[in-house]
């Protein structure tokens, strides 16, 4: 209150002196007993002082002027029509009426403030009218400035983004028990939505009324309506926020909704999270971010705080999602949609650090560089839930027929994947210690020539779960009874392991000693197969000094063969080798040892043709049918 | 107060115990004497909440932000939230701190805490909720200022008078939108989006008022406070027999310190769906540490009973003050011929001196306050993953969803 009297009393008091010093300077002025120069200077001081607008006449009706030309001012507002608008489509701003009037309200008001000496005179009177008529035109402002905002508001079309072309890959909706070998694709995925997004600031309101726009801003500014100006702008904006966000279809959810969500969906709104952050982060944001500077930009703080008001429900919303998510259970199937979160949240973290720049903004930044670190630290501890996973997977029963188990298949899938992420779960993986079962790798890699990409954290990391695969698979095996089939069992599956390798990115990580070493396993469960499946049939062919056998021996020994061969078919038609090169070596391998030996076998005792059930010929198409994965019988077998 | 201040003596005190004892069993004396010391600590801290606090309802100016401010007021909820983070790390440490992971997986607490912390994850929704609400809060404000910086002019002529009724106007109007929206009005629009519906349709004049529409904005549709704190509340019934003197004990009171708390929260400020907000919600009188709640929640409830009567806006002290400041003041507006009354004048300069000293605190309060909510947020987060954690380790809990 204090301050606000002697506020009031400074212009009070200049007044009166300039009052004296205009009445001082005439009277001077008409005296005669002043040289002609001093005059002079007089005259001018007069007219200076008459030029500031101080015009002290007492006598009533000399604020003829200042009526006049305030009421022509009111006519002039009182003939807008309602619904008219004022500033807009009336051509060059300047030299529109709006400006013209709220500038002579200014003028107006300007005069008069210096001339109301108290609050019951004539000037004091027509100030309080021009004020009046100010809020009039102020409030009009502000109705257009809205109507503007809303009339001209403009959204874009996500194409170049759109959520279908985002791919609706079903990549680990699947868990253990289901994954059929499907092309995943997720490389050419990750390559589609790449760094197209550069630039693309948008005109979120159409560019004609910019200016307009920023002259209804300039003039509220002016008059000392900011406070009406950034309400007014600031709520427009959100609206427009929110019905674009509806336009995308965006759902919101609850921390619980989040929690409570069931794989697929949750998958689904994962990517949905990672689309919209791009969306507003890369393109709406910085786009509104600029709509703030045009029309407000001149203005101070005004711009960078009524974007923070604008954005920031939106911005606490994909925080919030952020958070539900790594509130989740560390299901190893959610980690490619972590890592797209992360790598979106890495990536887009420049751009948020711009947008939220000054101090309004500081906290939802803050939390957005807390979220990311939040998602890398969820990603790693999933990354090592899913090697936990592998190893607690156990069985009583062994899996049919010795073939390539879903385990083996999904997490080869699995890891393929992961692959593709390597620089980012480079970056996250830096400090954990792998259990790399081969520490060996880095020396014997580094005398191939040190490749860095098979000594990198993820390369350590993928070859020890790749380990825990083989450590599990070995249990498996043990589950068959028959040794031979443990043997077809791991051959199977370190087969298709390598296959994996060899044909993706993983080569490149996993290395080639590596995979050497693994196609060496194979080769060794081949032989495995081979030695425990017929060296029994095959000592029965052998003969030491090559001369044929007693009768009675042959007949013997050549029944045994075929009991064995029978048992050896009906059981190992029923294996299954899914390879067909695979499965063809196999046959070959048998054939090349067993058929050869028994073609000797026959040979050498030709005279007792009767004896011989089977000729060579036969068992090599027999052969053929092993490792098909159907079970067969030659108990009906007759000769041809 | 921040919250770290006071833990120091009573958190460390069983840290170190705790690892002397290395979590063996047995130790029963020493657990029962610091559950003992978690009620006593949680019944200081919500007494002090209670305490009468001198500080009028009127002429804010002489009051200054006091230490703790009148019941339901800014400054107020800010001790609220310090009492909450404290009793929270208090109770972190009683469950959590170096215990034998197989303690909290036997019953009753395997069925106990994972009710807690379906609780907890509801709180935090309920802290977003509020956070949307503090945002309207500030809306308020903002109005509230024009109307402060209009009135400050001297001598208060038409032009003024008629911006801050403007002002004012919309002021009210926002408060009692949010209000109806959030407590159950009929409208069926999604509640954070303020006014879709029609929008495209609603002519200039509609909008450049459209305070007339709820600024709430963030929750999903359909989400509703009241039922939030009703489902917190209806499964929680107080340990008896044995159990009160076990682990069952404090997880009974946290339960009772959350709910408090968000209800709390809930009442002063706008939030989506209030309607039916609990005014009850049963605290056995048998404990002593429940005392100070009980009367907390008593004095909140007449508020609330008293505000649903008045169809007033908000429990928040600071916004009962706006609403009963704008409407006098637009009485004065609709009154007002130039020049004013000098009596009437002086009496609306002191009333927009309130004005202006509310606006002050709010502007001084809230952005801390939303801090704090977000605090709050951040570490009933930690807490429900370190407890999960310990439950995880117990292996009683293989996939947990909550």
């Amino acid at each position: 209150m204090e301050d606000c009297k002697s506020a009031i009393s400074n212009p009070e008091g200049k007044q009166h002196m300039m009052a004296a010093a205009l009445h001082l300077t005439k009277a001077l002025v008409a005296s005669d007993y002043l040289t002609d120069d001093l005059k002079k200077i007089l005259t001018d001081l007069d007219s200076h002082l008459s030029a500031m607008g101080v015009i002290v006449e007492s006598k009533g009706g000399e604020f003829f002027e200042f009526e006049q030309r305030l009421k022509h001012a009111e006519e002039k507002v009182a003939s807008w029509k309602p619904n008219q608008l004022m500033v807009c489509n009336s051509g060059p701003i300047e030299a529109s009426e709006t400006f013209k009037v709220v500038d002579e309200i200014h003028t107006l008001m300007e005069s008069l403030r210096n001339l109301a000496a108290d609050e019951s005179g004539k000037p004091m009177e027509l100030l309080q009218r021009a004020e009046s008529l100010l809020q009039t035109v102020m409030s009009r402002l502000e109705e257009e400035l809205v109507h503007i905002l809303h009339q001209h508001k403009q959204y874009f079309e996500p194409q170049y983004m759109s959520f279908r072309s985002f791919r609706s890959d079903v990549a680990y909706d699947e868990s253990f028990v289901s994954v059929e070998e499907e092309p995943l694709d997720e490389a050419s995925r990750r390559n589609s939505n790449g760094d197209e997004s550069e630039d693309h600031l948008v005109d979120l309101v159409h560019p004609q009324v910019i200016p307009h726009l920023k002259s209804i801003a300039n003039l509220m500014f002016a008059s000392n309506y900011a406070q009406e100006l950034c309400q007014a702008f600031v709520r427009a904006r959100k609206e427009a926020l929110d019905e674009y966000w509806d336009s995308l279809s965006m759902d919101t959810f609850t921390i619980e909704d989040v929690l409570k969500m069931e794989g697929k969906s949750l998958n689904y709104e994962m990517k949905r999270w990672i689309w919209i952050m791009k969306i507003l982060i890369r393109v709406y944001l910085p786009s509104e971010k600029r709509l703030c500077d045009q029309i407000l930009g001149e203005s101070g703080s005004f711009s960078p705080h009524c974007f923070v008001e604008t954005s920031k429900a939106s911005m606490l919303y994909l925080l919030n999602f952020g958070e539900a998510v790594v509130m989740g259970a560390h299901e190893p199937d959610k980690l490619f949609r972590l890592l797209d979160m992360y790598e979106v949240l890495a990536d887009l973290l420049l751009d948020i650090d711009h947008l939220l720049l000054e101090e309004a903004g500081s906290v939802n930044r803050i939390e957005f560089h807390k979220l990311l670190a939040k998602l890398g630290d969820f990603s790693r501890a999933t990354f090592a839930e899913f090697r936990c996973a592998i190893a607690s997977k156990t069985s009583n029963t062994p899996f049919p027929g010795g073939s390539i188990h879903h385990m083996t298949k999904y997490v080869m899938n699995y890891i393929k994947t992961l692959a593709e992420y390597v620089d980012t779960l480079n970056v996250l993986l830096k400090d954990q210690v792998s259990e790399d079962p081969s520490s060996v790798f880095e020396l014997e890699n580094s005398q191939e020539g040190g490749s860095s990409a098979t000594s990198c954290p993820t390369a350590c990391h993928l070859r020890s779960i790749a380990s825990t695969l083989e450590s599990n698979l070995n249990n498996r095996a043990k589950l068959y009874k028959d040794v031979a089939l443990q043997n077809v069992f791991l051959m199977n599956n370190i087969n298709y392991i390598v296959q994996k390798v060899k044909s993706s990115k993983l080569g490149l990580l996993l290395g080639d000693v590596w995979i050497r070493e693994h196609m060496a396993k194979v080769q060794q469960h081949a032989t495995g197969y081979e030695r425990n499946s017929w060296s029994f049939a095959v000592s029965l062919l052998r003969s030491h000094d090559g001369s044929s056998l007693p009768k009675a021996i042959f007949k013997e020994r050549s029944r045994s063969f075929s009991v064995t061969f029978e048992e050896v078919y009906r059981n190992q038609t029923a294996w299954y080798i899914p390879d067909p090169q695979l499965r063809a070596e196999l046959q070959i391998s048998i054939s090349n040892k067993v058929i050869q030996a028994y073609r000797s076998f026959t040979g050498r005792n030709s005279n007792d043709e009767k004896h011989i059930k089977y000729t060579a010929d036969d068992l090599e198409s027999f052969l053929l049918d092993l490792f098909e994965g159907s079970p067969r019988s030659l108990q009906n077998f007759r000769r041809r | 107060m921040r919250a770290t201040d006071s833990q120091g003596s009573f958190l460390n005190r069983i840290s170190i115990r705790r690892n002397q004892v290395v979590s063996m069993e047995g130790n029963h004396e020493q657990e029962l004497e610091d559950l003992d010391l978690f009620q006593k600590y949680v019944a200081d801290r919500f007494s002090n909440l209670l305490a009468p606090s001198d500080e009028t309802p009127v002429s804010g100016a002489a009051a200054g932000a006091g230490d703790g401010g009148s019941l339901l007021s800014i400054a107020w909820l800010r001790k609220l939230l310090d009492a909450f983070l404290c009793c929270e790390a208090e109770f972190k440490a009683v469950l959590v701190m170096g215990r034998d992971p197989s303690q909290v997986s036997k019953p009753p607490l395997d069925r106990l805490v994972p009710e807690l912390l379906d609780r907890v994850v509801k709180s935090l929704d309920i802290c977003n909720a509020v956070t949307h609400g503090v945002e309207a809060v500030r809306h308020f404000q903002k109005l509230a200022e024009i109307a402060v910086s209009a009135l400050g002019q001297r001598p208060i002529g038409d032009g003024q008078v008629r911006r801050a009724k403007k002002a004012l106007s919309s002021l009210i109007a926002a408060m009692a939108v949010e209000d109806r929206d959030s407590v159950g009005g009929k409208s069926t629009e999604r509640a954070w989006s303020f006014g879709r519906r029609g929008a495209g349709a609603a002519s200039a004049k509609d909008r450049s008022s459209g305070q007339f529409r709820s600024l709430l904005w963030g929750m999903a549709k359909g989400w509703s406070s009241a039922k939030q704190l009703q489902a917190m509340s209806s499964n929680l019934v107080a340990p008896r027999g044995a159990e009160s003197s076990g682990l069952a004990q404090p997880v009974y009171i946290m339960s009772t310190v959350v709910i408090l708390v968000m209800w709390a929260l809930v009442a002063a400020i706008p939030c989506q769906e209030r309607t039916g907000l609990l005014t009850h919600f049963p605290v056995p009188r048998q404990f002593a540490w429940a005392q100070p709640m009980i009367g907390l929640q008593e004095k909140i409830a007449e508020e609330w009973k008293k505000k649903e009567k008045r169809g007033s806006s908000g429990l928040l002290d600071e916004m009962q003050r706006l609403e009963k400041l704008g409407n006098s003041l637009i009485e004065f507006a609709d009154s007002f011929q130039f020049p004013a009354e000098p009596e009437r004048l002086e009496e609306v300069a002191a009333q927009v001196a309130e004005l202006a000293e509310t606006c002050r605190k709010m502007e001084e309060g809230l952005v801390p306050l939303q801090r704090q909510i977000r605090e709050v947020f951040h570490k009933i987060v930690r807490t429900r993953t370190e407890v999960l954690d310990v439950l995880d380790q117990a292996g009683k809990l293989s996939t947990p969803t909550m």
